[in-house]
């Protein structure tokens, strides 16, 4: 028996698919069991097929696998969509008294379980806690301890009152029950718990909680997928500690409030996805040329224009790092699991405060929509600390005077950093301004004066090479022949993937890549190497073409660009494939 | 008191402290109307004494946006027709600061129309300042929005084939609770309705005729001009929609057939601004953000709790 285990729930969108498989998620994670899960969904047609898909075990999880061991299938094309999935022992739990179920027939050798699920909930108070009775006919089915389950239920449905919660905890016995006593059959799963305490949360989520943690206390933003999930978290927490959420008329509108709130003096942040990055590059360069703090969260989604909305993609790596007129400094910064979009998160406050330029902090689909365990003191917030850089006050505003009083916010230093004055302080008045200018800020097209602009902007940028770690994560073995190259979310599904290929005596080293703009000089590692392959989720290999371009060496490559993030076994295969390994089709 | 130790210094100012103590030398050329703005709004900001160090004004791009490079306080120049949405968020991050928005027809009715509309529909307490010259002045004289139909320009050689926005009506409908007209020939009257939707709490729209002596010479230089509270022809209610309405039509029409109509259109008091509606709700703190964080010994919360949402 396989160590982990692997479950999902599906139905058509409106069936509650989510909140059930969250619902279980979490039970798992209280049960001191981890957790990683990953969504399906096909959003054209309403109603169309929607899954929710959580691979489990006592070790630690990094990505899916294409083995489904236990679904629960409200509709026939949950069936049809996983049949690849579906292996001879999986089980399928439905509701044969479901009109659109009662034609059910379980395909290959699955054993199929026919739970009245409908019926059941009615007769424990009403047939919306449907799911409820299948969830405790999966506790069942996966010998996972019940009273996890309602530990999840009373967090979940703990806000609407003690009868509630109880409905829906007898539902779940229902289904447990049921399946008990209809059918003859020990569970072949026995899900073992422990007592370590995990937290449970997305990408967006520790998006979120990184930038409060970091002090963002102003958000702009304009509803997009996937990015949403970060407004939608800072909404009703940022105002616990002063700060402020608002919903923009546009892009365009979110992107040069959130440089409004920054020139006032917040910590401020906008997130969206490709669409919207494409208005807000009109603001970057004047982000840029006037020196203020900034963050863009791009969560990445499948290209371009409209592309599919609910799709994995990472094809904006070109247009983070040279997108705009002009030449404009910034940094690029791609968290590569969930913990990180914390840790990257108040690290890109931090890196624009301290160098007064727009820095983009990029997830995507996968890292969004996934839910996966932690510990908890991978989330420290002891730990954060908060570096508003050069900001002047009372005191220090005379250090950066003309003789004539004048405050000079981009004067020129030897680390290119100047200072800031908020509006409101005294002595610190000054214009600002998209034109090139002089120190004061005023306008100017004096030849010296641009190039020493320019060349002071520029120099930020090698200051921050200096002053800051540009690193990157390593797994696998430091002396393989075979060198793996990922950035941002393939990152798990690589690291698991290295397991498989040990198996057959393949050896790799990963370095997994954090960040884009200023990034790590891979030249040595690459020159090590007998072979090098660049894993993305993109079709013309953007960060292949910059891991050549910074080396001098030509890389293989491995793209993926169907939409469906990679999972660790096709990782395997396509590595050895590259590699000239007899794979598993051909062996 | 507030942490930031410009705000509310009161004091007396004189309007030569908002001079920049060097160049530039205003570079509008002679006998444009920009520069009456420019000498309305110092007079308006010292008789209310504003401290030069607790005003943003935040301009979009035109011949317009240059207005802060010859006003001298915190000032921001954005993107063209972007100036709102700056504006707009400075003012929530720190409603203690007197914001002002200032830019061309073409900049704010035009390219950032959508965030005029959102802003008044929003009722920020800022004052917005629209140099309505009917061109396009930095660019050399293209039709702007407010060009009236049959203009003639290099883009549109046989005369503008579109009827021209209604600026005011326009603005009564987004929702601004301040309206007004003003021109660059009636100083007095630019001084003083500029004072008043300086006070005024809520978004205050002016549209401020400025002439463009260089690019529009068939446009009227705004002469005679008729002040609408001065004359027995228009007397109405201000404070009421309906008759505001009826009062900017008429307005609007006799702009092109070379009457200038002028003064306070729309004014209504007790109307929250969108920071006291955040604040009525709860989602805006009572106290300044950006103060908050201006403050040295201000401990940064640490969210500890953050996490217990997620077990
Ligand atoms: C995105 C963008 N498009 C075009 C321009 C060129 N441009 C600068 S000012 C302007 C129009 C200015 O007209 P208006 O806003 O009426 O200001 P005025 O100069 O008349 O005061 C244009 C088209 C620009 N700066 N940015
Ligand atoms: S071009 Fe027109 S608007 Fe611009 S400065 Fe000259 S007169 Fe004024
Ligand atoms: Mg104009």
């Amino acid at each position: 028996m396989p160590e982990d285990l692997n479950w999902a729930v599906g139905g058509e969108a409106g069936d509650g698919i989510d909140s059930t498989g969250k619902i279980f998620a979490q039970a798992l994670s209280r049960a001191g069991r981890h957790v990683f899960t990953s969504k399906d969904f096909a959003s054209r047609i309403r109603g169309g097929y929607t899954a929710y898909k959580v691979r489990t075990s006592v070790d630690r999880v990094e990505s899916v696998v294409d083995r489904l061991d236990i679904l629960i299938a409200l509709t026939q094309r949950t069936v049809d969509e996983n049949l690849d999935e579906l292996h001879d022992d999986s089980i399928i739990i439905y509701d044969g008294e479901r009109s659109m179920m009662s034609d059910f027939e379980t395909p290959g050798e699955t054993i199929g379980l026919d739970v009245p699920l409908k019926r059941l909930a009615e007769d424990a108070g009403g047939a919306i806690m449907r799911n409820i009775v299948a969830l405790g006919a999966a506790c069942a089915v996966s010998g996972f301890n019940i009273e996890y389950l309602d530990e999840s239920l009373e967090k979940r449905f703990g806000g609407k009152g003690e009868a509630i919660v109880d409905n829906n905890k007898a539902a779940a016995r229902a289904g447990a029950e049921y399946v008990e006593e209809e059918y003859d059959f020990s569970a072949p799963y026995d899900l073992e718990t422990t007592d370590n305490d995990y937290v449970l949360l997305n990408g967006g989520e520790a998006i979120g909680m990184g930038a409060l943690a970091a002090g963002c206390r102003f958000y702009a933003g304009y509803p997009i997928t996937p990015a949403t999930d970060v407004m939608e978290y800072l909404k009703g927490r940022i105002e616990d500690y002063g700060g402020i959420v608002v919903q923009a008329e546009d892009e365009l509108s979110a992107v040069n409030m959130t440089l409004g709130g920054a020139r006032a003096g917040a910590r401020a942040m906008t997130a969206t996805s490709g669409p919207g990055i494409d208005l807000m590059t009109e603001t970057f360069g004047l982000v840029a040329t006037s020196e203020t703090p900034l963050v863009i969260c791009n969560v990445m989604r499948s290209g371009p224009s409209t592309g599919m909305p609910t799709k994995q993609e990472q094809g904006d790596l070109n247009q983070m790092l040279y997108g705009g007129h002009g030449e404009i400094p910034r940094f690029v910064l791609a968290p590569t699991n969930i913990a990180e979009c914390f840790h990257k998160a108040v690290e890109a406050f931090n890196l624009a405060e301290k160098y007064q330029l727009p820095v983009y902090l990029t997830s995507d689909l996968s890292l969004a929509v996934t839910e996966q365990t932690f510990e908890p003191e991978e989330f420290d917030m002891e730990a954060v600390e908060i570096d508003r850089g050069k900001v002047v006050d009372e005191e220090t505003i005379g250090e950066w005077q003309n003789e004539k009083g004048q405050f000079k916010p981009h004067a020129i230093t030897d680390d290119g950093i100047s200072p800031r004055s908020f509006p409101g302080t005294d002595g610190g008045a000054h214009m600002s301004t998209g034109l090139e200018h002089d120190e004061l800020g005023r306008r100017t097209e004096d030849t010296d004066m641009r190039i020493e602009q320019v060349d002071k902007r520029d120099r930020k940028v090698d200051t921050a090479r200096e002053r800051e770690d540009w690193g990157y994560r390593e797994f696998g073995d430091a002396e393989a022949d075979t060198l793996i190259l990922s950035w941002g979310s393939n990152e798990g599904a690589m690291r698991e993937a290295i397991g498989m290929l040990a198996e057959d005596d393949i050896d790799v080293r990963l370095i997994s890549v954090p960040y884009i703009f200023p990034r790590p000089d891979l030249t040595d590692e690459v020159e090590a190497a007998e072979e090098t392959i660049v894993i993305e989720c993109n079709s013309t290999g953007q960060f292949a073409d910059l891991i050549e371009h910074d080396t001098l060496s030509r890389v293989q490559r491995i793209n993926k660009y169907s939409g469906v993030r990679f999972k660790a076994d096709e990782l395997a295969e396509e590595v050895k494939a590259a590699l000239g390994e007899p794979t598993e089709v051909e062996a | 008191m507030s942490a930031f130790n410009a705000i509310d210094a009161d004091r007396e100012v004189d309007r030569e402290e908002y001079t920049p103590g060097i160049e530039p030398q205003a570079t509008w050329c002679p006998g444009c109307g920009d520069f009456s703005v420019l000498k309305a709004l110092k007079g308006a900001m010292s008789e209310l004494g504003k401290d030069p160090e607790e005003i943003l004004l935040v301009t979009g791009i035109g011949c317009s946006g240059k207005l802060n490079s010859y006003f001298d306080s915190y000032g921001f120049h954005t993107l063209h027709g972007r100036a709102l949405p700056v504006a707009r968020a400075a003012k929530l991050a720190n409603p203690e600061l007197e914001v002002v928005a200032a830019g061309g027809d073409g900049d704010g009715y035009g390219i950032g129309g959508n965030h005029f509309t959102h802003t008044a529909r929003e009722n920020h307490d800022i004052t917005y300042i629209v140099f309505n010259n009917e061109i396009f002045g930095l660019t050399k004289g293209q039709t702007s929005p407010t060009s009236p139909k049959g203009h003639k320009s290099k883009t549109q050689p046989h005369g503008s084939a579109k009827d021209p926005v209604r600026p005011l009506s326009m603005s009564l409908t987004a929702g601004s609770s301040y309206v007004a007209r003003t021109a660059a020939v009636n100083p007095n009257q630019a001084q003083e309705i500029l004072v008043e939707a300086i006070q005024h709490d809520g978004f205050s729209h002016i549209d401020f005729l400025t002439q463009c002596p260089t690019w529009n010479k068939d446009a009227k230089q705004y002469v005679p001009y008729i002040d609408i509270q001065q004359n027995e022809d228009y007397e109405f209610d201000i404070s009421n929609r309906q008759e505001a309405a009826e009062v900017i039509y008429d307005t609007e029409l006799a702009l092109h057939d070379g009457e200038v109509l002028t003064g306070r259109y729309y004014q209504q008091e007790g109307r929250l601004s969108y920071t006291q509606e955040k604040q009525e709700i709860g989602e805006m703190p009572e106290e300044p953000l950006a103060e908050r964080y201006h403050d040295d010994d201000y401990e940064w919360e640490r969210c500890y709790d953050m996490l217990d949402a997620h077990r």
